[in-house]
């Protein structure tokens, strides 16, 4: 696994902090049936487009709750995308406006909070926009990118914490599960 | 052993805790800190009640000696959180493949000083010793209680909330310390109580001989005894119970409505039992971190929480607020005493000072007295004593 | 006082309702009282020290407090918001509780005092200068005179809030984390809130595990978010949450925050009408969306 981050940090044109090396990892909580469908076609068109994003599919927008979203800083994420259809074409008819008075609380709040806007990207996003959904992730990851490692949200974790992935062994008995298949 | 109690001004008492700091060992001590502070001062203004007291009293791990609070308030949180803190690995896991790697935790401390406890803090620490090594000896209670000197600082008593001297301990009291200071013109007097405590007098002896023979000319001893009886007789009128009929009444008393119906304004909040220094029920946690590893974690857990007794079956019973605080007057003075002899209390009144309900240990503990004196049971609605038993 | 005896004394005796929830005068101040008995209606007090806002005890969780009968409750305005908050979520019948309101002209911040003080800038609660409803309404009987208005406080919740927004974000997330790290995730907090009525709280949900339940700053952040979050909308701003917190965390001024989302973003004012339907839950076709690309 590539380091996610670098020793060197460079300022961007902006004056943004650049992390030389450092490529986000961005959580995407979409719904299946336009977001989810445009981000297929997105992929069948062939479309390029930044590849940080992880896709996780809901039935619709009003099933996501904002503990989605912290969860997803909490295991690591850098940033978020919240992405749905577009008022009016809700598969379930009103998924979507309940979902969007819940995103605005939530929104507004995390700014109270401390946490760059520009983290968190919500999106409407039908399954024929298949270019914007390329758009979408192509800014989101370009404004996390230039935002750098969410390590904010790391520091957050406890000192007794075991440590991520690709740390050094602990030291501990190795003791065999019953588990028939690999972990990973 | 019997060494004479050594005279020391406060400034050789901070310089103690100066010389301790330099060694790298950890001092916990009672130190003003800020309230809600905030790396900025506006953010701080818009957290500040103007008015309220600007600092309060916590245990801290001290920074520098001139940190050192002897203004002998009472610190928020007791200092069970040095011993038993607030949530504290107990072991993590690895899975690997079809193995999993359990890494285990240190139980054994590097040495550390509390300086200037409160009594009553203190003994809780003796008192809690008994169930952390009854049926299991607890590796990380034990290895911090083994690791920690504590030195007392003798206490004025409070307010019309402290009940020490009603549940065996006292404003001057050693229980579960090794040392104690005691306030006197000009200083202080440190006299030792434990191995431990002598100990650290020889280890520390050069420091401590700084003062000799500046005590002034009335005898400091006299002095320090009359402070402290003057402290416990503040403390004793503000409660006095038989801590004897009191356990056997409550014992015996499991349906009275007197018992039965004291949590009617409790809100379940849990207050009470995050600050109390004897309280040390705690929930056993896998906190899952990444895929295939996590933490095992104990946390802090309050039996005045509505699902304590909540069992997998969905049975949970003690599901309304009376029976889980009967559970808590019924733990604290009747089954802790029956088991290890000792009630599960210090009095040192923070459960009723952060009861913004209205819940009133004091008060309680009174009216439990009143009638567990009286010949025979009066209250209205109970059964006779006699019948019952 | 002597109304607010007279009508609990008559509603005790003649049955109207089995037990009468108000204030009393206790060893460490101002506390609530149950009486039950028409002559306890005596220990019923009204002063500046009766902050709790009683409507917790109508919880229906409650049910050491419901075996005790029908209840008649003594609120201020601000408390019966929280009585219509109850009314609207479907928790309880009107005809469930009779309500005794009381005229009020401010609040101490403290309950734990010999004697009630007189209202100042310092020690005046901070939300009592904006209040609406001083006459609260929704109430089955009234007492108490007329009221001179609270003292603006030193500094007001929205001041401080301001305060804080104009702080850059960094500054802004350093002093939340190190407010939620003195959590000890006691739940006084929700445990007081007259509003916090669901059955399993999500910070007990173990499968899966959302919220961390140990008290380290991550899993603090993500309770106390969670719980600002389920109150949007539904917070009357009582102000017990802060009260009761025994590490003394600002809670006011995140649940203030969600009051001032919810009003700019859909003109609500948290109400004492069950009938205005609540925010969150609701919708309308032209929500402002300008944060949604």
């Amino acid at each position: 696994m590539s380091s996610r981050r670098s020793d060197t940090i460079e300022q961007g044109a902006a004056g943004a902090p650049l992390c030389a090396g450092f490529e986000p990892r961005l959580t995407a909580f979409v719904c299946n049936w336009c977001t989810y469908t445009g981000a297929d076609l997105a992929g069948t068109s062939r479309l390029h487009m930044a590849s940080n994003v992880r896709i996780i599919r809901l039935p619709c927008t009003g099933r996501i709750d904002p503990l989605f979203v912290i969860k997803a800083f909490e295991r690591g994420a850098d940033g978020v995308i919240v992405s749905g259809c577009h008022p009016a074409d809700c598969h379930y008819t009103s998924g979507n406006y309940h979902a969007r008075r819940r995103f605005a609380v939530f929104h507004d709040l995390m700014e109270f909070v401390g946490v760059d806007p520009r983290r968190i990207t919500f999106s409407w996003v039908s399954a024929s926009e298949g270019a914007k959904w390329r758009d979408v992730v192509n800014e989101a990851v370009a404004n996390v990118r230039a935002l750098g490692p969410f390590d904010a949200y790391r520091a957050l974790a406890p000192e007794d914490e075991a440590p991520e992935d690709g740390a050094p062994e602990p030291a501990g008995e190795a003791v065999p599960t019953g588990a028939a298949r690999s972990a990973s | 052993m019997s060494i004479p109690p050594i005279f020391l001004t406060e400034s050789t008492l901070r310089a103690l805790a100066a010389d301790l700091l330099g060694a790298g060992t950890q001092v916990i001590a009672p130190v003003a800190v800020e309230v809600r502070t905030s790396p900025s001062a506006s953010a701080s203004a818009a957290c500040r009640h103007p008015g309220a007291a600007p600092v309060e009293i916590e245990y801290r791990v001290l920074g520098d000696a001139a940190g050192l609070d002897l203004g002998r308030r009472l610190p928020v949180l007791s200092l069970k959180q040095f011993f038993l803190p607030a949530h504290e690995a107990l072991c993590r896991w690895r899975q690997r493949g079809t193995t999993v790697q359990v890494e285990a935790v240190p139980t054994e401390f590097a040495p550390q000083v509390v300086l200037a406890a409160k009594p009553c803090d203190s003994a809780a620490l003796a008192v809690v010793d008994k169930v952390m090594n009854w049926d299991y000896a607890d590796e990380l209670w034990n290895g911090r209680r083994a690791a920690t000197t504590i030195i007392n600082l003798a206490c004025p008593v409070i307010d019309e909330s402290c009940f020490c001297t009603a549940v065996g301990a006292s404003p001057d009291c050693t229980k579960g310390a090794d040392a104690l200071l005691t306030p006197v013109a000009g200083g202080y007097l440190l006299e030792a109580t434990t191995e431990k405590g002598w100990a650290f007098l020889a280890a520390h002896a050069e420091r401590l001989k700084s003062d000799a023979g500046k005590g002034g000319e009335e005898p400091l001893g006299h002095q320090a005894a009359d402070e402290r009886a003057a402290a416990r007789a503040r403390a004793a009128a503000n409660l006095e119970i038989d801590a004897a009929s009191v356990r056997a009444w409550i014992d015996s008393h499991f349906e009275d409505p007197l018992l039965a119906a004291l949590a009617v304004r409790c809100n379940g909040c849990g207050a009470c039992t995050s600050v109390c220094p004897t309280c040390h029920c705690f929930d056993i946690v896998d906190e899952e971190e990444g895929v295939g590893r996590g933490t095992r974690r104990r946390c802090w857990d309050t039996c005045q929480a509505p699902t304590f007794t909540l069992h997998a079956s969905g049975h949970n019973p003690r599901d309304d607020q009376n029976s889980r605080y009967r559970q808590r007057i019924n733990h604290k003075f009747a089954i802790y005493p029956l088991k290890f002899g000792e009630v599960l209390c210090t009095g040192c009144g923070r459960c009723t000072r952060v009861c913004h309900a209205g819940q009133d240990l004091v008060e309680i503990l009174a009216a439990i007295d009143v009638v567990a004196r009286r010949p025979s049971t009066t209250t209205p609605g109970a059964p006779d004593t006699e019948a019952a038993s | 006082m002597s109304e607010l005896r007279d009508i609990a004394r008559a509603i005790l005796a003649d049955g109207r309702a089995r037990v009468v929830i108000g204030w009393e005068d206790a060893r460490r101040g101002a506390r609530p009282v149950f009486a039950t008995d028409p002559d306890d209606a005596d220990k019923l007090i009204f002063d500046a020290r009766c902050v709790h806002n009683l409507v917790t005890y109508l919880n229906p969780r409650r049910d050491n407090v419901a075996e005790l009968g029908k209840i008649a409750l003594v609120v201020k305005g601000c408390d019966a918001k929280a009585v219509a908050g109850l009314l609207r979520e479907a928790q309880l019948g009107r005809d469930d509780v009779v309500l005794i309101g009381v005229r009020c002209g401010g609040v101490l911040e403290a309950s734990d005092l010999g004697q009630p003080l007189a209202l100042t800038p310092e020690n005046v609660a901070p939300r009592c200068h904006e209040c609406d409803v001083r006459e609260p309404n929704l109430v089955d009987y009234l007492v108490g005179d007329p009221q001179p208005d609270p003292p603006r406080p030193a500094m007001t919740i929205d001041e401080r809030i301001a305060a804080l927004e104009s702080r850059p974000l960094e500054e802004r997330w350093a002093f939340w984390t190190e407010q939620f790290s003195k959590c000890v995730r006691c739940y006084a907090c929700r445990q007081v809130c007259p509003l916090c009525i669901c059955e399993r709280c999500v910070a007990e949900k173990t499968r899966p595990q959302w919220i961390e339940p140990s008290s380290h700053a991550r899993g603090n952040m993500s309770w106390n978010i969670t719980r600002a979050l389920h109150l949007a909308g539904r917070c009357v701003g009582c102000g017990e949450c802060e009260r009761f917190c025994p590490v003394g965390i600002p809670l006011s001024l995140m649940n203030r925050k969600l009051q001032q989302i919810v009003a700019e973003r859909y003109g609500y004012v948290v109400s004492d009408d069950p009938e205005k339907p609540a925010p969150i839950g609701d919708y309308r076709l032209d929500d402002r969306q300008e944060f949604i690309k």
